[in-house]
């Protein structure tokens, strides 16, 4: 049994088929980059696992139950952690608090609570803090300091990116899907963010799904490469078997002009 | 002109000054507020807010600093001046020619479509003299105040804020002359040397003092002002002990504040206070989780009506008053509890069918939910409960003992206890996960879920605690005025409410405050608004939209994001040069806010 599997899926929209019939498992601690051209399905495929569209046809599950038909929120409970393609911050909360909104779900405290301010919420309340801290260390000194309490919507690229995935490690998932986390970083941050990448499933033990453009990313961290094409898987296999792979070759080139 | 555009900016100013002055002529504000004077016999609000304001704030506008290629130009004293009087100048000249298109015409003509357009208009704007004569002088002081308003702005801060606080309070002090000489005399003060008696305003000499005191302190502010802060710090033994000492001022003064005003006061305090829980209420629904709601009126009726049966409030019939359907004769304090569970209630039921709607579509719908609230309430088929559009009549004052809450000043207490409870609400649950979950959804619901914010269970909770809120507000409003009918629940409730919200600023508890005192205290005091409110509530919406988006007291984090921003600007700077991790420095603000 693996910990995440997607049992041929399919996605829809009028008569364009994101996905189409799509199998791929994860199992638990590995890293698996989706690789494919623009349009191929990907963050379809993300949007569909964390509940965000419904899939037309297929099973989704996680340790062996189906989480088709949850909600968001109700799949990130159980373990889902994902970032966006084009990065999706509370802009005008600040750092600390973006994380700490990550740590709602593993969190109670309600209206009575913070009301009357009782012991136990002052106590989950710096539990919270701690947990979002903890999230926000593991980039270093970039979320750190006096950049925690600004307005997320001033921090640069490169951060901004960086503090969507410290929200999504502040869920405690068991999952993280992380959609292009390199896009817009320059070589340097790319480097380092491979090796964070890697970090993060070594030193926190998360199992990683990454859709990735940047090939070196992809080389570096990945177990396992899955490439898809018109919502379909063309290829599986380690780095090296899917680079050479003739249909991945077909997708992002085009084929060979005969005679 | 040296400075480039200046020109148009003039013109412009002068132009939209001058269709202020004859906006407000033509509606009857000038006539309406000519008798209300503010200083001595000359200076009336109207003279004041009407025609010596708009020339003014257009020349003030008109020079402000603007970008000229990249730089900031700030035009000099003499080119403002010269440059406010041409706005002046074009504001007196267009007026008069609307005058003289008036007189052109035939003021009976004229006043078959502009029936404001009276000859007692005209005598104002003559000045009480001879047409000639008092036109000119109307002409003069129009260029003269132009002038005045663009050597405003060329001064320096230091300058230019004395002076306008100082003529600020002067109308403020002249426009409270039915509340502060009041206060005096409970207080056994002599006033005669500071409001006329003949006139009511501020004497001349009065007004002077006003002018002097006023800016002298705030001279004194500017320069001493982070001094005295620091002294008060240091008397009371630190920041936190300061912040509690001034709590404590501020209750002690609205706990005697009743005692030292007359029951006119109180009575607008009273309403003031219920718009202060509807605010709050509606903060939360609007301001925390950020779902516009149109239909607030609907938890006002809940609370209102739900009281007035509870308690055992009468219909009214054409055979005279009989017990409705349902009597309840109930305490008020045992009925509120009631009241707040089936606000919330209903506040769960509104909420539920607009989970999926968001903007402009959920503001639809729940301004429908609020017209159906109070058709409900006056329709013929509940009428054996709520007594149809004739309403409920005789609800009880929520005795305790000897003590009833009819009377404005004990009203006004039992209204400040509600108020002080709803806003310690608001503030802890803005500090806590559930403002924060509120908070992320307001900014993108769709990422807050997959944060694993429960969008469903956040947006019922706002419905059914602002809710809650709003219908103490109602069965506040029940006991004091005593019976209910279907003119108290029109759609004007929730506009007010979201009017207050968005003045004071959206997500600010003292903003609320300050826009339910300045949207319900002062059409209080001048009844002459009254008629205008809508149109002053217009005025003032589009002026904050316009000058202070954010509204007058903007949620405190926001306004230290917006300083804080410049400073991030230049810290990004040395992230772009050396990039790998410039050693975080604290920030300045770290100290003492952790």
């Amino acid at each position: 049994m693996s910990l995440l599997e997607v049992r041929g899926i399919s996605k829809h929209f009028g008569g364009l088929f994101a996905l189409n019939d799509l199998e791929f498992s994860v199992e638990e601690h590995e890293i698996v980059s989706v690789i494919g051209p623009n349009g191929a399905g990907k963050s379809t495929l993300f949007n569909v696992i964390t509940g965000l569209y419904h899939p037309d046809g297929g099973d989704i599950r996680f340790r062996d139950e189906s989480i088709v038909g949850l909600t968001p929120n109700q799949i990130t409970r159980l373990g889902i952690a994902r970032t966006f393609q084009t990065v999706h911050l509370f802009p005008n909360m600040t750092v600390l608090e973006n994380a700490m909104v990550g740590q709602h779900c593993r969190s109670k405290a309600g209206v009575f609570g913070a009301i009357v301010r009782s012991r136990r919420q002052r106590t989950e309340e710096e539990r919270i803090r701690a947990g979002a801290q903890e999230a926000l260390d593991f980039f270093g000194t970039k979320l750190a300091g006096y950049r925690q309490d600004q307005p997320a919507f001033v921090l640069s690229y490169a951060n901004r990116r960086r503090l969507e995935m410290a929200r999504a490690m502040a869920t405690e998932p068991t999952i993280l899907l992380l959609d292009e986390p390199t896009a817009g970083m320059n070589p340097h941050e790319t480097l380092v963010l491979r090796d964070q990448i890697v970090r993060m499933r070594d030193e926190r033990g998360l199992t990683i799904v990454v859709i990735e453009h940047d090939m070196r990313v992809v080389k570096g961290v990945s177990d396992r490469v899955v490439a898809c094409d018109y919502g379909q898987k063309i290829a599986e296999g380690s780095y090296d078997e899917v680079a050479n792979d003739e249909h991945v070759i077909e997708a992002y080139l085009g084929t060979k002009a005969v005679g | 002109m040296r400075t480039p555009g200046l020109g148009r900016q003039v013109v412009r100013a002068g132009l939209i000054g001058a269709t202020a002055i004859i906006y407000c002529a033509m509606v009857g504000l000038i006539e309406q507020l000519d008798p209300r004077k503010i200083v001595g016999s000359q200076l009336s609000i109207a003279g004041v807010l009407f025609l010596g304001l708009p020339p003014i704030i257009a020349a003030y506008v008109a020079t402000r600093p603007r970008q000229v290629r990249g730089e900031e130009v700030q035009p000099g004293i003499g080119e403002a001046a010269l440059a406010g009087a041409l706005v002046g100048l074009i504001v007196a000249a267009i007026t008069m020619a609307a005058i003289g298109l008036a007189n052109l015409l035939g003021i009976d003509t004229t006043r078959n479509i502009f029936k404001s357009v009276s000859p007692t208009l005209l005598g104002i704007l003559y000045l009480h003299r001879s047409a000639v004569s008092g036109l000119a002088i109307l002409s003069v002081v129009i260029v003269l105040l132009g002038a005045f308003g663009g050597v405003l702005r060329a001064c320096s801060v230091g300058v230019r804020r004395p002076i306008v606080i100082g003529l600020s309070s002067v109308v403020g002090f002249g426009m409270l002359q039915r509340i502060i000489p009041t206060a005096m005399d409970q207080l056994g003060l002599p006033k005669a040397w500071l409001y006329s008696t003949t006139y009511l305003g501020l004497t001349w000499f009065g007004a002077v003092l006003t002018f002097a005191v006023a800016a002298g302190l705030t001279v004194l502010f500017m320069r001493k002002g982070s001094q005295m802060q620091r002294g008060i710090v240091w008397m009371t033994g630190g920041e936190r002990q300061a912040r509690t000492a001034e709590v404590i001022v501020l209750v002690v003064i609205l706990l005697l504040l009743p005692f030292v005003a007359g029951t006119i006061l109180s009575q607008i305090l009273g309403s003031v206070g219920i718009y202060v829980l509807m605010g709050l209420g509606l903060n939360i629904v609007v301001g925390y989780a950020g779902l516009l709601d149109l239909g607030y009126v609907a938890f006002f009726a809940v609370g209102a009506y739900i009281t007035g049966v509870l308690t055992g409030g009468l219909l009214i019939t054409t055979l005279g008053l009989k017990a409705p359907a349902f009597h309840g004769g109930l305490s008020f304090f045992i009925a509120l509890p009631i009241v707040i569970l089936a606000a919330a209630l209903v506040g769960v039921l509104i909420g539920a069918p607009v989970l999926r709607l968001r903007g402009d579509y959920l503001a639809i719908v729940t301004l429908g939910f609020g017209e159906i609230a109070r058709a409900l309430f006056t329709s013929d088929w509940l009428k054996d409960i709520f007594g149809g559009t004739q309403g409920l009549t005789k609800i009880p004052a929520a005795p305790i003992g000897s003590l009833d809450f009819r009377n404005p000043r004990t009203f006004y207490y039992l209204v400040l206890v509600f108020c002080i409870l709803a806003a310690y609400i608001a503030w802890r649950l803005q500090e806590s996960r559930v403002g924060r979950a509120w908070n992320a959804m307001r900014e993108d619901e769709q990422v807050a879920e997959a944060v694993g914010v429960s969008s469903t269970r956040y947006k019922l909770l706002a419905f059914a605690l602002g809710g809650a809120i709003g219908a103490v507000g109602g069965a506040l409003f029940a006991v004091q005025i005593g019976s209910l009918n279907d003119a108290s629940f029109t759609i004007l409730v929730s506009i007010t409410t979201l009017a207050i919200v968005i003045l004071g600023g959206m997500g600010s508890i003292p903003g609320v405050v300050v826009g339910a005192l300045v949207l319900i205290g002062v059409p209080g005091l001048l009844s002459e608004f009254q008629a205008y409110q809508l149109l002053v509530y217009g005025a003032v919406l589009m002026a904050v939209m316009i000058l202070r988006p954010q509204g007058l007291i903007p949620n405190v984090r926001r306004t230290r994001e917006l300083h804080e921003e410049e400073r991030a600007q230049d810290k990004w700077a040395g992230d772009l040069v050396g990039d790998e991790d410039v050693v975080a420095e604290p920030s300045p603000l770290g100290e003492g806010s952790g």
